[in-house]
């Protein structure tokens, strides 16, 4: 710096004179375009946006409003809401923290900035922001949603699992469940959507019992599982999750493992406590009406759960030697042990439920007993048999079909299997008993020749994608699109299953037509081949003639009205055998089915 | 009343005036009020006189997740508001034990030298205009002006960046942003010789800036003076060089000092901290293209993330002092306590009402500008 | 259908005029739907909706082939429709035809009526081959395309009902 009191020279002052030759700095009038990344008005494509109200919870000025658009479409199955942002300027900071926390990515901010009005119009500071921008010109997207700035963990904590030669030897439940860490990571990445829960059957508190899991309370968790579902370690292993297809992560992401930490809490708590806290739940006296629910599965028990709860004596009438339905007689013990799944029946026959097994209705005890001896029924058979192809040579005896002998395997533990054996059929049911088979021909032949044949394309398998990929990884052989023809016979021995190739073809509405390559036949070696196409129920036999022909049907199944009461004003029927085979709608038909009862009987009650 | 009764009574002899400077006065930076008790044009007594920018910030804060805050707290202090982003971040970052990837501390760097210069340009210009000269006002806020421009490009917001948050920043640098850098700081080291013409060799400028305010290195001291006020009174301290932070430690810059304390002792300070920063932002701009790597170590979902239990003290060097945050933690989702020690705490209250009196009326903004006093820092 | 199928055949074999021949079609479809009818009651109860829905579809395919007979340019319309090729999926050709005395599930019911229209479409195309060419041949092949149409329609049901796990 030089030195300040040196006066310089008078002629200092003309060194401003070199201004005139510089470059005059002019700015427009007009607002100019604003930066890449700029943080202006907000802007959400209406088609991606899923109404999940992470934006309205992440915004520290409580700018958002989510309102009801109704052209929008609502669909709870598939996580969709027809909800959007509408955003207050007066309130918004532009901080652009509901960008970064949006799941869908719908959501960022554009380039445009300006907005003026009188005092009049000052409402217009409040607007639902869509994909052109607050005055209907788009001006380009400012800041938008970065890996680096997405404040969302999209990847899943990774389920251990035995890996495959370790288990297909053996029929020990495979994965090893969440540990503490995971468990807790995995719960904090939920948003607290609440679009699980309305995906969910039976209305299940997903988001409460993550947020307890999260912060620590298990037992708050299984309080809040408890609250729409008794089949708790049954479902944290093997139900459908609906739940999961909906969750708002897994729109860009993998979704929560919402199933999982079902399974982390209900483990995490003993099965004496689980019994105390649902205890707390009894009703205090006995209302001195008797139901008698007909299967103790899943829908049979839920409903005898809840009806025991609210002082009601129910007995459960089961015709195998003991409880449980499909997922004791149908799922394989490596996914859901049997152990898990007394436990859960446990706990319900603490709350009061008195099952008798091998009392088939229809044999020791008929319908007409069970109408007279008790103040209502329910009808929770499932869907016990299998579907045949009926193609020639089916009728041999080493065809079966696949629930047949997963019951049989539950019943005896093994059975014998030769050394080869083909599944019809692409949906679980197939994949379970493929992999049951698999590792009894490990046990019993020291090596795996199991193929699994579909007219279905892979990606079209009805089965989880995780089980196929299972399956394959145990050694299981898929074969898809190609459809059976013949289960070939030479002198009274089995040989083989012969298939032609499918080409698949949709028609006009999508429905699945099968096309046939006659060209194209291979013919698959068999000593057994399985059956797993289709599930049916036998109720009309069961009921009776007489009360089969009184009762109201509906497309082969009995007819229910949205309770599940059927014409006759005493039978109410749950479950599989009215809604098709998934066990997380057979426990919410049974919460639907036990409410209808007890207001009926409740009704009875007041005017007794 | 009858003449008998009257008495009469002496009152003091009054000769003291009482102006107020504030809160809505050109001559006080931001919503301010100082009282002044003036006899003739001598300032015989002053009171500092704030609360108008109380906003309530401390408490908001905890009643906000910990992510929402990082909105808030550039708004504390109005013309320099990323070390308050920086601060808050490393508070949050030293309790959760967060580390930040090397290249997200040299973007800090790089956003706090620029804030830096924008500051002590909008800072020129205020203490140019309190002694009539306007011109410097407008190019000191013109300059600034490009470099909010560089803001807009590479945070998205041009005085609220809200750029960084807990772990690092939130995005990456745009294409051929550092090659923007480069030229917008040649051109205000190009403009400096004009400065230095219009303004800092101001032979008028000088003659009232000298003398103006001197704060002795004890009285300093004792009231906590920090940053540019106390660099100014002889004691070189600087939390960048004496508790180095980010990656300080890697660049070289000096400390600039001055010993007479005056206002202008205090704007050749500012000056020379200037060209430090310039200096800074090209050694921070040449290493950037080597240092890959991710930008911000992820934190948990942020609706639900806890920062465990405990307590922490950041500081960093804003252009006004050591800006410091104070920050105690519950292992809740929110804050339990943030205190924000604003540089401008120290120097704008009792130091301002030392410094006033016994000066003349006209010198009264002048020594507050020259403090580079924020009141929204001593509010919150 | 068993009966009086040959006579069908023998209905058909020497008439020469498109408006006879469609007349006699329908009395076919006719029959159909009557026999479905008087299947209903001996079925049971579970399984009424389908047979009703089978005698439904055959009153449909009469009505289309009314509606055809009375057609201004009705050679030109089968000429046309002849033209867009009609694939035979053969999905249920392997499966054995069940006593129509012993239907005792959906799954019995539907093979029955698809042996049926198979059948049918089998002696349309006999029909068609054993005819020279000319007018009444192609009205023989349309007709045989329309059984495989019918044919198709219960293919695609049989297989929602038998083949995708019970009905989802």
């Amino acid at each position: 710096m030089s030195d300040y009191n040196d006066e310089g020279s008078l002629l200092r002052p003309l060194r401003a004179l070199s201004f005139l030759g510089r470059p005059a700095v002019t700015e427009p009038l007009e607002p100019r375009l604003a930066a890449e990344g700029y943080r202006g008005f907000h802007l959400n494509e209406h088609a991606e946006c899923v109404g999940c109200s992470s934006c309205q919870k992440i915004c520290d000025n409580a700018a958002i409003t989510m309102v009801e658009v109704p052209e929008l479409p609502n669909d709870e199955a598939k996580g969709i809401r027809n909800l959007r942002p509408a955003v207050d300027y007066g309130r918004c900071c532009w901080c652009a923290l509901c960008v970064d926390i949006c799941p869908t990515g719908s959501l960022s901010l554009s380039k445009e900035y300006v907005h003026t009005c009188t005092q009049e119009e000052i409402d217009s500071y409040f607007m639902l922001p869509n994909e052109t921008g607050m005055h209907g010109t788009f001006y380009g997207k400012g800041w938008q949603k970065t890996e680096t700035s997405d404040l969302l963990d999209l990847q899943r904590q990774e389920m251990g699992e035995r890996p495959a030669e370790l288990r297909v030897d053996n029929f020990d439940e495979i994965v090893d469940g969440f540990t503490p860490e995971q468990a807790m990571a995995e719960a904090s990445r939920c948003v607290q959507c609440g679009m699980c829960h309305d995906a969910c059957p039976t209305g299940m508190d997903a988001p409460e019992y993550i947020r307890s899991i999260y912060e620590g309370d298990l037992e708050q968790a299984v309080r809040w599982i408890y609250q729409s579902n008794p089949f708790s370690h049954v479902c944290g292993r093997v139900c459908t999750h609906r739940c999961e297809d909906a969750c708002s992560i897994g729109v860009r992401g993998t979704p929560l493992a919402i199933r999982w930490l079902k399974r982390y809490a209900m483990d995490g708590v003993s099965h004496q406590r689980i019994q105390e806290i649902t205890q707390e739940q009894r009703a205090a006296e006995s209302t001195g009406h008797t139901v008698a629910v007909v299967g103790a599965g899943p829908a049979g028990l839920t409903t005898a759960w809840d009806l025991a709860r609210k002082g009601h004596k129910v007995v459960v009438y089961e015709s195998r030697q003991q409880p449980g339905g499909m997922p004791r007689y149908g799922i394989p013990e490596y996914r859901l042990p049997y152990e898990m799944l007394d436990r859960d029946i446990e706990t319900i026959t603490a709350m009061g439920v008195e099952i008798r097994c091998g009392e088939e209705v229809g044999k020791q005890v008929t319908m007409e007993q069970l109408q007279q001896e008790y103040d209502a029924v329910v009808l929770a058979i499932g869907l016990h048999l299998g579907r045949s192809t009926r193609i020639p040579g089916s009728d041999h005896a080493h065809v079966r079909s696949a629930v047949e002998l997963l019951r049989q395997v539950t019943e005896e533990g093994t059975i014998e299997v030769p050394e080869e054996v083909v599944v019809i059929g692409g949906g679980n049911v197939a994949m379970d008993i493929a992999r049951t088979v698999a590792r009894l021909q490990r046990q019993q032949w020291g090596g795996v020749k199991t193929v699994v044949t579909a007219l279905e394309a892979e990606e079209n398998f009805l089965a989880d994608p995780a089980e196929i990929r299972e399956a394959a990884e145990e050694g299981v052989t898929i074969c898809p699109s190609r459809g059976p023809q013949e289960c070939v016979v030479e002198a009274g021995q089995l040989q083989s299953l012969r298939t032609w190739g499918v080409c698949s073809i949709f028609d006009q509405q999508g429905r699945f037509a099968p096309h046939y390559d006659e060209g194209d036949e291979q013919c698959h070696p068999a000593g057994m081949v399985i059956e797993a196409i289709g599930q049916m129920s036998n109720a009309d036999q069961l009921l009776g003639d007489m009360l089969t022909e009184r009762l109201e049907w509906d497309r082969g199944r009995l007819q229910v009205c949205e309770n599940g009461r059927t014409s006759e004003t005493w039978l109410w029927a749950a479950g599989d055998c009215v809604n098709g085979p998934d066990v997380v709608h057979a426990v919410a038909d049974g919460h639907r089915v036990a409410t209808s009862i007890d207001e009926v009987l409740r009704g009875a009650l007041k005017h007794a | 009343m009858r003449a008998e009764n009257y008495q009469q009574i002496n009152h003091p002899p009054s000769h003291a005036f009482e102006l107020n400077f504030g809160p809505n006065h050109p001559g006080i930076e931001g919503n301010y009020a100082l009282q002044v008790q003036v006899e003739g044009d001598t300032v015989v007594q002053a009171r500092a006189d704030g609360g108008y920018l109380h906003r309530g910030f401390e408490k908001l804060m905890e009643q906000r997740l910990w992510i929402q805050n990082i909105a808030l707290v550039p708004r504390i202090c109005v013309p320099d508001p990323s070390p308050m982003e920086v601060c808050y971040s490393m508070a949050v970052e030293q309790i959760a034990g967060i580390e930040v990837p090397e290249r997200a501390q040299w973007i800090r760097v790089m956003q706090l030298e620029l804030s830096r210069i924008a500051a002590h340009l909008f800072t020129f210009g205020g203490h140019a205009a309190t002694t009539g000269m306007y011109s410097p006002m407008f190019w000191g806020v013109a300059d600034r002006d490009l470099i909010l421009d560089l803001f807009e490009e590479f945070t998205g917001g041009r005085i609220y960046s809200i750029y960084n948050l807990p772990g690092g920043v939130r995005r990456e640098l745009p294409e051929g942003f550092l090659q923007r850098v480069t030229d917008t700081l040649d051109y205000i080291e190009s403009r400096l010789p004009d400065y230095d013409d219009l303004f800092f060799k101001n032979r008028v400028f000088i003659k009232r800036a000298k003398g103006v305010g001197v704060t002795e290195q004890a009285m300093a001291l004792e009231y906590g003076v920090t940053g540019p006020n106390l660099r100014a009174a002889g004691l070189p301290f600087d939390v960048r060089r004496d508790d180095p932070y980010l990656v300080y430690e890697q660049l070289e810059f000096e400390v600039p000092t001055e010993e007479a304390g005056d206002a202008w002792a205090r704007t050749l300070v500012r000056r020379s901290e200037l060209i430090e920063s310039i200096r800074i932002v090209r050694q921070v701009v040449a290493a950037l293209p080597d240092i890959g790597g991710p930008l911000r170590t992820p934190i948990p979902n942020p609706l639900a993330w806890r920062v465990p239990a405990g307590e922490s003290y950041a500081r960093v060097e804003s252009s006004k002092g050591e800006l410091a945050y104070y920050v105690v933690s519950d292992g809740s989702e929110k804050p339990w306590r943030v205190h924000v020690r604003g540089p401008s705490s120290m120097h704008a209250v009792q130091v301002l009402e030392e410094l006033v009196k016994g000066g003349r009326i006209e010198d009264v903004a002048q020594t507050m500008f020259s403090l580079d006093a924020c009141p929204p820092e001593v509010d919150r | 259908m068993r009966e009086g199928d040959s006579g069908k055949s023998e209905r058909l074999r020497h008439l020469r005029s498109l408006t006879e021949i469609i007349d006699v079609a329908i009395q076919f479809e006719l029959a159909a739907a009557e026999f479905y009818q008087q299947l209903q009651p001996q079925v049971s109860k579970p399984l009424r909706w389908l047979v009703e829905s089978l005698a439904e579809e055959e009153k449909d395919h009469a009505e289309r082939l009314g509606k055809l007979r009375y057609h201004p340019d009705l050679y030109q319309e089968i000429q046309q429709q002849i033209e867009t090729p009609v694939t035979n999926l053969r999905f249920s050709d392997g499966l054995h035809t069940p006593d129509p005395k012993l239907l005792k599930s959906d799954q019995d019911v539907l093979q029955y009526a698809l042996s049926r229209e198979r059948l049918a479409m089998e002696q349309y195309r006999a029909l068609a081959e054993a005819t020279e060419p000319g007018e009444v041949k192609e009205l023989f092949q349309w007709l045989a395309d329309e059984e495989i149409e019918h044919k198709s329609e219960l293919e695609k049901r049989y297989y929602a009902l038998v083949h995708r796990g019970g009905g989802v």
